[in-house]
C-alpha cells in the first residue's frame, strides 16, 4: 500500500508537469512562420533611412506577434519574421537583392528606399499579372521609402503606401497663400541629380506653386555630392522672392540652409521637400531650418502614431515620413493574409505571393497611422498629412487637414 | 536559383567592363573614361531596343561601335598626356558623357505611353528581355556568351604580334619606339577597342536593369573598371574574371550579411589581396602553376 502510495506521489506530479509543460507546447505545434522580407539603404549616405525602416518592420511585427498573430488559411496562427537586406541604394544590387529574397521563403518583400532602386527593380517584374509571354520576376513588392511619382505602374507586382507629393503641394501651397496672401514669390532650390529632388520640383512643387497663384522666379541647381552653395545662393539672394521652396534632402538642404544663413538670405517662408522632415534635418542644421514648413504623412498626432513611434524607438529607430509607412505596410499585409487565405508553407509559397498580389490590388481603402489611406488602381496610395514646422530643434505640427 | 543566375549575368557584365580596361592598361595607360563608353553603349542600345525595336544583338553591336567610335576619337587627343594627367583627362570625359545624358531628353509616344530617355530621371523600361521571354537563364548564358567571346578574341590577340606591341609599349615606350612602334597608333588602337567592349557591356547591362540613369555611370563605376584588371593581374584575360568574382560573388554578394561591417571589410580585404598578391590575383606565378597543372610539367617556372 506504502509502495503504492508512494509510486502515485512520483507519477501524480509527473503527468502533471507534465501536462504544464505540454498545454503550451500544444499551440506552438500549431503555429507557423510568416516570412517578410525588408530591404533597403542601410549603409551609405542614405543608411538611416534603412536603418530606421528595419527597426519599424520589426517593431511592427513583434507588436502584431505580442497581439495574437496573424491567422493563416487553415486557422493556423502565424507568427511574423523580418529578415531584412541592405542593397546600399544602389540599382545593380537592389536587383540582385530581390531575385535573392524570391529564393527564399519570404511572402512578400518591403522595400526598397531609393527610387534609382525602384525603378529598375519595379522593370525586372511581370508587367502584367498572368502574362506567360512575360518573364519577369512574380514576387510582390510593397514599398514604403521610394517616393518619386508613379512608379507603381510599372508593373502590377508592385505596389507603394508612399505619400502623394502632387496632392499634398497642392494643398499646400493653396493653404500657405490662403493664411499668406502677401506673398505673391517663390523661388526654387533643386538637388538636381536626383532623381526624387529633381521630379518633385519640376512636376510638383513648380507647377503647384504656379497654380496656387505665386510667380515662379526661377531655381538654383545643386547636385546631391556638393558641399558649396554660395553660387546657388547668391542667386536666391538676387531673386528676392518671398517664399523660398526647397527640394532636396536632409544632407543638402542643411548645406543650403546653412549657406542662406551666411549670405543673410531670409526669405518669408520657407518650404522643405517631404524627404527632409526628418530627423537629420534637425541633427544637421536645426537652428537654420527654423521654420521651414513640409508637408508630411506621418506625425506622432495620433494614438496609433504615437505608439508606433515609441514602439520603433525601443528598437533603435526613429519613425518618421518614410519608415512610418512600414508599420502601415506590415499591418496592411497581416489583413491581407489574413483576408486571402495565405497558408504560409512551403509548398504553398508560388500561390501565397500571388495571393497576396492579389490582396493587395483589390484594397481600395487601408488604415493608416494618421488615418485611412486611399489605395488606387496603379498601386499607389493617396495618404492622410499635416503640414509640420521646425520649431526649437522639433518638428511641431503647423495645420493639420485631417481636422 | 534565379539569384544565382542573375549574379552569374552581373559578374559576366562586370568582367566585360573590366576587360574593356585591361585592354587600355597592356599599354601602360589607365583610363577612367570606360564608365563613359559602357554608359553610350547603354543608351544606345537601349533606344534601339525600345524605341526603335531593334533586337538586342544589332542594338548592342551599334552602341559597341558608337562606344568605340568615340574612344576613337578622345583617344588621340587624351593619349598625348602619360600617367596622372591621362586619368583626370579620361575622368573628364566620363564626367561628360554622364552629363550629357543628365540633360539629354528623347522621348516618343509608344502605344500612348511615353518612352525613351528623361534626363536626371533615366531611361526606364528597357524590357527587351522579360518582354521577348528570355528566361533568367536564357540572359545568363547569353552574357556569358559574350563573355567568352570578348576573353576568346583578347586571348588570341595577346599571343599574336598585336599583343606582343601593346605589351611592349606597355613595359617601355622609348624601347617600343625605337623598335619601330607608332605609339599613338598602338593606344589610339587599343583605347578603340576597350571603348567598343565597354559598349558591349553597357549594352547588357541597360537591359538586365531594365532602367538607367546617369548615376549608374560615375566615377564609381570607372573606378570599378580599372579596379578588376589592378586586382586581378594583367599577366592574362581570367586575371580580371577573377577579380570581379571577387569584388562582385565574395565582397558585395557574400558578404552582404554584414551590413555596415561590409564596407569596412571590403576595401581592407582589397588592401590585403594586393598586399598578399601585389602583381594580381592571378598573376604569372599562378598561370604558370596552372600550365604545370593541367600540361603535368611539375613546378612552373616563376
Amino acid at each position: 500500500m506504502q509502495r503504492k502510495l508512494s509510486a502515485l506521489t512520483i507519477v501524480g506530479p509527473a503527468i502533471a508537469a507534465a501536462g504544464l509543460l505540454a498545454a503550451p507546447l500544444q499551440p506552438l505545434a500549431m503555429e507557423r512562420t510568416v516570412h517578410i522580407a525588408g530591404f533597403g539603404a542601410k549603409s551609405g549616405v542614405v543608411r538611416s533611412f534603412g536603418v530606421n525602416t528595419e527597426a519599424v518592420m520589426l517593431a511592427a511585427a513583434k507588436h502584431i506577434n505580442e497581439s495574437g498573430g496573424v491567422k493563416l488559411g487553415d486557422g493556423t496562427t502565424g507568427k511574423i519574421k523580418v529578415s531584412f537586406y541592405d542593397d546600399r541604394c544602389n540599382a545593380e544590387e537592389g536587383i540582385s537583392v530581390l531575385r535573392r529574397i524570391a529564393t527564399t521563403e519570404a511572402l512578400v518583400a518591403v522595400g526598397p528606399t531609393c527610387s534609382n532602386v525602384a525603378e529598375p527593380l519595379f522593370g525586372i517584374l511581370q508587367k502584367k499579372v498572368g502574362d506567360d509571354k512575360d518573364t519577369g520576376l512574380q514576387f510582390p513588392v510593397f514599398t514604403d521609402t521610394a517616393i518619386k511619382g508613379g512608379l507603381a505602374k510599372i508593373s502590377e507586382w508592385a505596389f507603394r503606401n508612399v505619400p502623394n507629393e502632387m496632392e499634398m503641394y497642392r494643398q499646400m501651397f493653396k493653404w500657405i497663400k490662403a493664411q499668406n496672401p502677401d506673398l505673391k514669390t517663390v523661388f526654387g532650390g533643386v538637388e538636381e541629380d536626383f532623381a526624387h529632388s529633381r521630379f518633385t520640383w519640376y512636376k510638383v512643387m513648380k507647377t503647384r506653386s504656379g497654380d496656387a497663384g505665386y510667380e515662379v522666379l526661377g531655381e538654383a541647381k545643386w547636385l546631391l555630392a556638393d558641399t558649396n552653395f554660395t553660387t546657388q545662393v547668391r542667386k536666391m539672394r538676387k531673386a528676392k522672392a518671398d517664399v523660398v521652396a526647397i527640394s532636396a534632402h536632409p544632407f543638402t538642404t542643411c548645406g543650403v540652409l546653412k549657406e542662406m544663413q551666411r549670405q543673410r538670405v531670409k526669405p518669408k517662408l520657407l518650404v522643405g521637400l517631404t524627404s527632409s522632415s526628418s530627423l537629420e534635418t534637425l541633427q544637421g542644421c536645426a537652428k537654420q531650418a527654423e521654420g521651414i514648413i513640409i508637408p508630411t504623412s506621418f506625425a506622432p498626432v495620433t494614438p496609433a502614431a504615437k505608439m508606433a513611434a515609441e514602439a520603433a524607438a525601443k528598437l533603435g529607430g526613429s519613425a518618421d515620413l518614410h519608415s512610418a509607412a512600414a508599420w502601415e505596410i506590415v499591418n496592411i499585409l497581416k489583413g491581407v493574409i489574413e483576408g486571402q487565405k495565405v497558408m504560409a508553407k512551403a509548398d504553398t509559397l508560388k500561390a501565397d505571393r500571388r495571393k497576396i498580389r492579389d490582396g493587395l490590388a483589390n484594397l481600395k481603402t487601408t488604415g493608416g497611422l494618421l488615418g485611412k489611406i486611399q489605395r488606387t488602381d496603379e498601386g499607389e496610395a493617396v495618404k492622410p498629412y499635416v503640414y509640420v514646422h521646425a520649431k526649437a530643434g522639433e518638428w511641431a505640427v503647423l495645420h493639420n487637414p485631417i481636422k | 536559383m534565379d539569384f544565382y543566375l542573375g549574379l552569374a549575368q552581373i559578374i559576366g557584365v562586370h568582367t566585360i567592363l573590366g576587360l574593356s580596361a585591361y585592354v587600355v592598361m597592356l599599354t601602360g595607360q589607365l583610363s577612367l573614361a570606360q564608365a563613359g563608353f559602357f554608359a553610350i553603349g547603354a543608351y544606345v542600345a537601349g533606344m534601339l531596343t525600345v524605341l526603335a525595336g531593334f533586337h538586342i544583338v544589332p542594338a548592342m553591336l551599334v552602341g559597341a561601335v558608337l562606344a568605340g567610335l568615340m574612344a576613337f576619337i578622345v583617344g588621340f587627343p587624351a593619349l598625348r598626356v602619360k600617367g596622372l594627367m591621362l586619368v583626370i583627362a579620361t575622368l573628364a570625359f566620363g564626367e561628360f558623357v554622364r552629363l550629357f545624358f543628365f540633360n539629354f531628353d528623347y522621348q516618343i509616344s509608344k502605344g500612348g505611353i511615353t518612352v525613351g530617355p528623361l534626363g536626371g530621371e533615366g531611361f526606364r523600361q528597357i524590357r527587351f528581355f522579360p518582354e521577348n521571354g528570355w528566361t533568367s537563364l536564357d540572359v545568363m548564358l547569353f552574357v556569358w556568351a559574350v563573355v567568352i567571346i570578348v576573353m576568346a578574341a583578347l586571348w588570341w590577340m595577346d599571343r599574336s604580334r598585336a599583343g606582343a606591341v601593346l605589351r611592349a609599349v606597355g613595359e617601355d615606350e622609348l624601347a617600343a619606339q625605337s623598335a619601330g612602334i607608332n605609339l599613338t597608333v598602338v593606344k589610339v588602337a587599343a583605347m578603340t577597342a576597350g571603348g567598343f567592349i565597354a559598349g558591349l557591356g553597357g549594352g547588357i547591362y541597360a537591359h538586365y536593369t531594365t532602367h538607367i540613369e546617369h548615376l549608374n555611370f560615375g566615377v564609381i563605376l570607372a573606378t570599378f573598371a580599372i579596379a578588376y584588371p589592378i586586382l586581378g593581374g594583367l599577366s592574362n584575360v581570367f586575371g580580371t574574371l577573377v577579380a570581379v568574382i571577387f569584388i562582385q560573388g565574395v565582397l558585395v554578394e557574400g558578404l552582404r550579411f554584414m551590413g555596415d561591417w561590409r564596407n569596412l571589410l571590403f576595401g581592407a580585404l582589397i588592401v590585403l589581396a594586393m598586399n598578399v598578391r601585389p602583381r594580381g590575383l592571378f598573376d604569372e606565378r599562378a598561370t604558370a602553376l596552372l600550365k604545370g597543372l593541367f600540361t603535368g610539367r611539375g613546378h612552373a617556372r616563376t
